[in-house]
C-alpha cells in the first residue's frame, strides 16, 4: 500500500488501550497510518495457572481453569474434566453428558456473542454490542439459576456436575432459544450486512489456510480460512457424535476467503449451530443421578494424558501428568487464543492502524487464556 | 434583533458614542450566543444520552434530578457533568507545548461561536445579517480545524497527533462537497444572504407542499443529502468520527485534555452541530418558515420552527452515531472524492439545466 | 460503472435498514428496556423474570455462612478451599460435653457429638473465589452460601461491601478470652503430663 516511504514510528498500543481486549501491549511500527510490524507483549495477566495447579488437588484445579478463559468457563471446565475422566477411566452417566453439552454450547453462544459484539465495538458500532450483551445476560441468568454463578462457574466436576438442572430448566431454556433465534437476524441487519461494516472487514487481514495451519491456529479462525476442522466432529469427545450439526466454514461472503468478515461470519453461523445442538440435547436428555459416577477421592493412577476439546476459541488442550498422589505433577494448557495472537503480525502487515485493531478483534482473543 | 438594531437603540437612548455602542452590542449579542451555545450543549448531551440509551434498550441516566434516586429521568445529569468537568484538575503534560495547548480550545470555541452569529433564528432575530451569510458560515466552520491541529500537535502525544492529522484531512476534504452542494440553493435563489434565501422558499408547491429548496427539484434534494452527510463529517461525528475513534485512537486529539478545556471542546462540538444543521435548515429546509405553507408564520413562531428543524437534524446526527460503525481513513476519502464530489458537481449542472428548462 | 452505483445503492439500503432497527428500539423502549434501577429494583423481580422461582435456585453464590453451633471442627472445608481463605483452630474438649462458659454446645443439630471447641473460624471473603467447593465435604452441612435453598434461614444478600478491608474477614467462632482459652487447654496438657 505505502508508496511513499517515510520515517518509521513506534506506536505503543496498550496495555491501557480501550480495544486490546484485556491487557495486551502491542508495539507497532508504523509509517504514518501504515503498519509494518507488530510485536505483541504478553504477561500482564499472568496468574501462574500451571504452577498453582501443581500445588492444589485435582478438584481444586477446576476453579482455576474457570479463570483462564473467563468468557467460556464452562468449556474450560469441560476440557479439564474430559481429560481427567479419561485419565481415571471414568464413564459418567448419560444425564451428566447431556447437561455438560447443553452448558458448554450455551456458553459457546455467550462467548461468541461477546466476541462478535466487541468486534462491532472495535469497528465503531456501539449499539449492536449492547444488544448482544443484553442477550448474553440471559444466558448468564440461566447459568446463575443452575449453578449460582454468572461468570466463573466451577460447574463441571470430575465424574459429574456440581448441581442438577433446576426443575423448569427445559422450559426456560427453550424460551430463551425461541427468543434468541430471531435476534440473530436482527444483529445481521443491524451490523453484519451494514455496508460500512462490510467495507471495514471484507478483504482485510486475510489469513490463508496454509498460514493458519503452520501457525497452529484453530477453532473459528481456522474454519474461517476454509479448513473444515472441528474437534467436536474430528475427535468426538463426550457425546458430540450423537448430534446433528454442521461445521460452518468461511465462504468468502463479501471478500477473500479468510478475511476478518469470514471470521466474524463463522461465529454468527456457529451460534445457530449451537442452538441446534442445545435443542436436540434438551429433547433427548434422560433422567439420572448426577452424583452417581462421581469418585469419592480423586486419585488418578500414575500416567499422563493429553486431551483436546473445542472451546469457542479453538482447540483447548489439557496435558495432565499424575504420579498417583492427589496433587497433579503437571497441568499444561494448550491455549488456542495464544496461537491466534501469534499470527497477528503476519496478517496485519501493510494494513492501516485502524485495521490492526479490527484484525485483532476478529481473532477474538481472551487475554486470560493467553497469559494464564 | 441584529447588532445594528442594538447600536441604533444605544445611540438613541444614551448618545452618539460609536465605539461604546459597538462594544456593548457585541458583548450583549456574544453573551446571548454563549448562553445559546451552553443551553444547546446541555440539552443535546442529555438528549444524546437518552437517545443512545433507548436505542440500546437501556434507560440512560435516571438518578440525577428532582427526587434523587427516585427514577426521575435524570434531568440534571448534564449539570452534574458540567460541575464535574469544572472542578476537575486541569492537567497539562510536562512535555506539551504550553502556549499552544492552552490556546487551542479557544480557537475551536471561536470557530464555533462566530458561525452561530450569522444564523437566522427568525425573520427578525439574527446577530448579524450578512449579505454573504452562506459563504461566511462555511468559512467560519473551517477555523476549528486550526484549533484541532494545534491541540493535537501541542499535546505531544502520538494518539493526539494521529487524531489531528486525520481531522485536518477530513475536514478540509469534506468542505468541498459541502461547498459544492450549498451552491445549489444559491443558484436557485440567486442570493447568499440567508434571510433572502429563506424568503425565497416561502410559498408552496401545488398549494400543499412547502416550497423548500430540497423539494423543488430532485437535484436539490440530492444536494441536501450530500450537504448534510458532509456536515456530519465536518463535525467529526460517527460514522466519520475517525479523529476521535475511541476504539483506535483512545480519544484522538482530545487525549491529553481534561477538565474545563475538554468541556470547551465538547461545547464547541455541539455548537458546530448546531451551526451546520442551522445552515442546512436555512439553505434547504426553509429556515424559520412553517412546514405547512402560509400557516403559523410569525417572527416568534419562526424561532420555534427554526429550532424545531435544527433539533430534528441534530437528532438525525445522533441517530447516525448510535447506528453505524466507523469508516476507515481511506474509505472516508473515497466517499468524499469519488462519490460526493462528482455527484455534487453533476448536481450543479443538473440544477442549472433544470432552471433553464423549468425556469 | 454499474458496480459503483450498486455500491451506493447497497450502502443507502443497508444503512437505512440499520437505522430503522435502532429507531424501532427507541420507540419500544418501554417494552424492551432491560435496565433495573438498582437500589429500588432488585433481581429477581417477578414482573419481568424469565420464569425463575427464587426457591428453585439450586444455589446462589453469595457470601459464605457458618452455623458455628453445628461445626465439629473437622477441617474438611479448610482443606477443600483452593485459595486457603478459611482458617480454623480447635481446642480439644470432652466429647459431647457442654461447656457453658464459652457457650459451647456438645451436640450438633444432627445429633453428632462434638470433640472440639472451635476457637477460631474465619473466612476471608476478599479472598474467597465463590467456587462452592467447601460446602460439599461438610458432614454437618453447617457451611453454606446464603440464599437459594437456605433462603428461609438466610435470605439472599448480594450486598456485602465494607469500608474496612478487615471487616471482610468474617469471624464465626465465639470470641474466647485468653483466660478461657488457657482453661480449655489446661486439661489437655494435664492429661499429657
Amino acid at each position: 500500500m505505502g508508496v511513499i516511504q517515510g520515517d518509521q514510528m513506534v506506536l505503543n498500543i496498550g496495555p491501557q488501550h480501550p480495544s486490546t481486549h484485556g491487557v495486551l501491549r502491542l508495539e507497532v511500527m508504523t509509517d504514518g497510518e501504515i503498519v509494518s510490524k507488530i510485536t505483541p507483549h504478553l504477561g500482564y495477566l499472568h496468574r501462574c495457572f500451571e504452577k498453582h495447579s501443581e500445588n492444589v488437588t485435582y478438584e481444586q484445579v477446576i476453579p482455576y481453569t474457570d479463570r483462564c478463559d473467563y468468557l467460556a468457563s464452562m468449556n474450560s471446565n469441560f476440557g479439564y474434566v474430559v481429560a481427567m475422566e479419561e485419565l481415571m477411566d471414568i464413564k459418567v452417566c448419560e444425564r451428566v453428558e447431556y447437561v455438560r453439552v447443553i452448558m458448554a454450547e450455551l456458553n459457546r453462544i455467550a462467548s461468541h456473542l461477546l466476541g462478535v459484539g466487541a468486534y462491532g465495538l472495535d469497528v465503531g458500532a456501539f449499539t449492536p454490542f449492547v444488544h448482544m450483551l443484553r442477550d448474553r445476560e440471559r444466558i448468564l441468568d440461566i447459568f446463575e439459576y443452575t449453578c449460582g454463578a454468572r461468570l466463573l462457574y466451577n460447574y463441571m466436576w470430575v465424574g459429574g456436575v456440581s448441581h442438577d438442572l433446576p426443575k423448569d430448566f427445559k422450559k426456560i431454556c427453550f424460551k430463551f432459544l425461541d427468543y434468541f433465534e430471531p435476534k440473530i437476524d436482527e444483529y445481521n441487519q443491524l451490523l453484519t450486512y451494514n455496508k460500512i461494516f462490510v467495507e471495514r472487514t471484507a478483504d482485510v487481514g486475510v489469513l490463508p489456510a496454509d498460514v493458519a495451519i503452520s501457525y497452529g491456529v484453530s477453532g473459528t479462525n481456522l474454519r474461517a480460512s476454509g479448513v473444515k476442522w472441528d474437534v467436536r466432529k474430528e475427535e468426538p469427545y463426550s457425546i458430540y457424535d450423537r448430534f446433528d450439526f454442521d461445521i460452518p466454514i468461511g465462504e468468502a461472503k463479501f471478500g477473500t476467503l479468510g478475511d476478518c468478515f469470514d471470521r466474524y461470519w463463522v461465529r454468527i453461523l456457529e451460534m445457530k449451530e449451537s442452538i441446534k445442538i442445545v435443542r436436540q440435547a434438551l429433547k433427548e436428555i434422560p433422567e439420572g443421578d448426577i452424583f452417581e459416577t462421581m469418585p469419592k477421592k480423586i486419585r488418578p493412577p500414575k500416567g499422563s494424558i493429553y486431551r483436546r476439546t473445542e472451546s469457542p476459541r479453538g482447540d483447548l488442550g489439557y496435558y495432565i501428568e499424575s504420579d498417583g498422589s492427589p496433587v497433579p505433577t503437571r497441568v499444561k494448557m494448550r491455549s488456542p487464543a495464544f496461537t491466534a495472537l501469534s499470527c497477528l503480525d503476519e496478517i496485519s502487515q501493510g494494513w492501516m492502524m485502524s485495521d490492526v485493531l479490527c484484525i485483532l478483534g476478529s481473532l477474538d482473543i481472551v487475554l486470560g487464556e493467553i497469559d494464564r | 434583533m441584529t447588532i445594528d438594531f442594538i447600536i441604533n437603540q444605544f445611540t438613541e437612548i444614551i448618545g452618539n458614542f460609536p465605539v461604546a455602542a459597538f462594544l456593548v452590542a457585541c458583548a450583549s449579542v456574544g453573551g446571548l450566543l454563549f448562553v445559546l451555545m451552553a443551553l444547546n450543549a446541555m440539552v443535546a448531551v442529555y438528549v444524546e444520552r437518552k437517545v443512545s440509551a433507548f436505542m440500546m434498550d437501556r434507560l440512560g441516566p435516571m438518578g440525577q434530578g428532582p427526587g434523587l434516586h427516585a427514577g426521575k429521568w435524570g434531568i440534571l445529569q448534564t449539570f452534574a457533568d458540567a460541575i464535574k468537568l469544572l472542578i476537575k484538575e486541569d492537567t497539562i503534560p510536562k512535555s506539551a507545548d504550553q502556549i499552544l495547548f492552552k490556546v487551542a480550545p479557544f480557537i475551536i470555541f471561536i470557530g464555533a461561536i462566530i458561525g452561530l452569529s450569522a444564523l437566522p433564528f427568525s425573520s427578525s432575530i439574527q446577530a448579524v445579517d450578512l449579505n454573504v451569510g452562506v459563504f461566511y458560515i462555511i468559512a467560519a466552520g473551517s477555523i476549528g480545524v486550526i484549533g484541532i491541529v494545534m491541540a493535537g500537535w501541542a499535546s505531544n502525544n502520538k494518539w493526539s497527533l494521529y487524531g489531528a492529522m486525520r481531522s485536518a484531512a477530513q475536514i478540509i476534504s469534506y468542505e468541498i462537497p459541502a461547498g459544492l452542494s450549498i451552491i445549489v440553493p444559491i443558484m436557485m435563489s440567486g442570493t447568499m444572504n440567508l434571510q433572502n434565501l429563506i424568503e425565497y422558499q416561502s410559498g408552496s408547491i401545488f398549494g400543499i407542499f412547502p416550497n423548500w429548496i430540497m423539494f423543488q427539484n430532485p437535484f436539490a434534494f440530492l444536494a441536501f443529502f450530500i450537504f448534510f452527510i458532509s456536515a456530519v463529517a465536518e463535525t467529526n461525528r460517527t460514522p466519520f468520527d475517525i479523529p476521535e475513534a475511541e476504539s483506535e485512537l483512545v480519544a484522538g486529539w482530545m487525549t491529553e485534555y481534561s477538565g474545563f478545556r475538554w468541556a470547551v471542546f465538547f461545547l464547541s462540538e455541539y455548537a458546530n452541530m448546531f451551526v451546520v444543521s442551522g445552515l442546512a435548515v436555512a439553505g434547504f429546509m426553509g429556515g424559520w418558515l412553517s412546514p405547512i405553507p402560509g400557516f403559523l408564520n410569525s417572527p416568534v413562531l419562526g424561532l420555534f420552527w427554526f429550532f424545531g428543524k435544527v433539533s430534528f437534524l441534530i437528532f438525525v446526527m445522533m441517530w447516525f452515531r448510535w447506528t453505524f460503525p466507523r469508516l476507515r481513513v481511506d474509505q472516508l476519502m473515497y466517499v468524499c472524492w469519488k462519490v460526493f464530489i462528482p455527484i455534487a458537481m453533476l448536481n450543479i449542472f443538473g440544477v442549472g439545466i433544470w432552471k433553464l428548462i423549468f425556469g | 460503472m454499474s458496480k459503483y452505483f450498486t455500491n451506493i445503492y447497497d450502502t443507502v439500503n443497508t444503512l437505512w435498514t440499520g437505522m430503522r432497527i435502532t429507531f424501532r428500539h427507541m420507540m419500544n423502549i418501554k417494552k424492551d428496556n432491560v435496565t433495573l434501577q438498582y437500589p429500588e429494583e432488585r433481581w429477581p423481580r417477578p414482573e419481568r423474570d424469565i420464569g425463575f422461582e427464587l426457591e428453585d435456585y439450586n444455589v446462589i453464590r453469595t457470601r459464605l455462612h457458618v452455623d458455628i453451633d453445628d461445626c465439629i471442627g473437622c477441617f474438611r472445608c479448610e482443606k477443600a478451599c483452593p485459595v486457603d481463605c478459611i482458617k480454623i483452630d480447635t481446642i480439644k474438649a470432652g466429647r459431647g460435653e457442654d461447656i457453658p462458659e464459652v457457650a459451647h454446645t456438645g451436640e450438633t443439630s444432627n445429633g453428632t457429638k462434638k470433640g472440639f471447641v472451635v476457637s477460631r473460624f474465619t473466612i476471608d471473603m476478599s479472598e474467597c473465589c465463590y467456587c462452592n467447593l467447601c460446602t460439599y465435604p461438610c458432614p454437618e452441612e453447617c457451611i453454606f452460601m446464603v440464599g437459594g435453598p437456605h433462603s428461609s434461614k438466610h435470605p439472599i444478600d448480594y450486598e456485602f461491601s465494607e469500608v474496612d478491608r478487615n471487616d471482610l474477614i468474617y469471624q464465626f467462632a465465639k470470641k474466647l478470652t485468653p483466660k478461657q482459652r488457657n482453661d480449655l487447654q489446661q486439661p489437655k496438657e494435664k492429661a499429657k503430663a
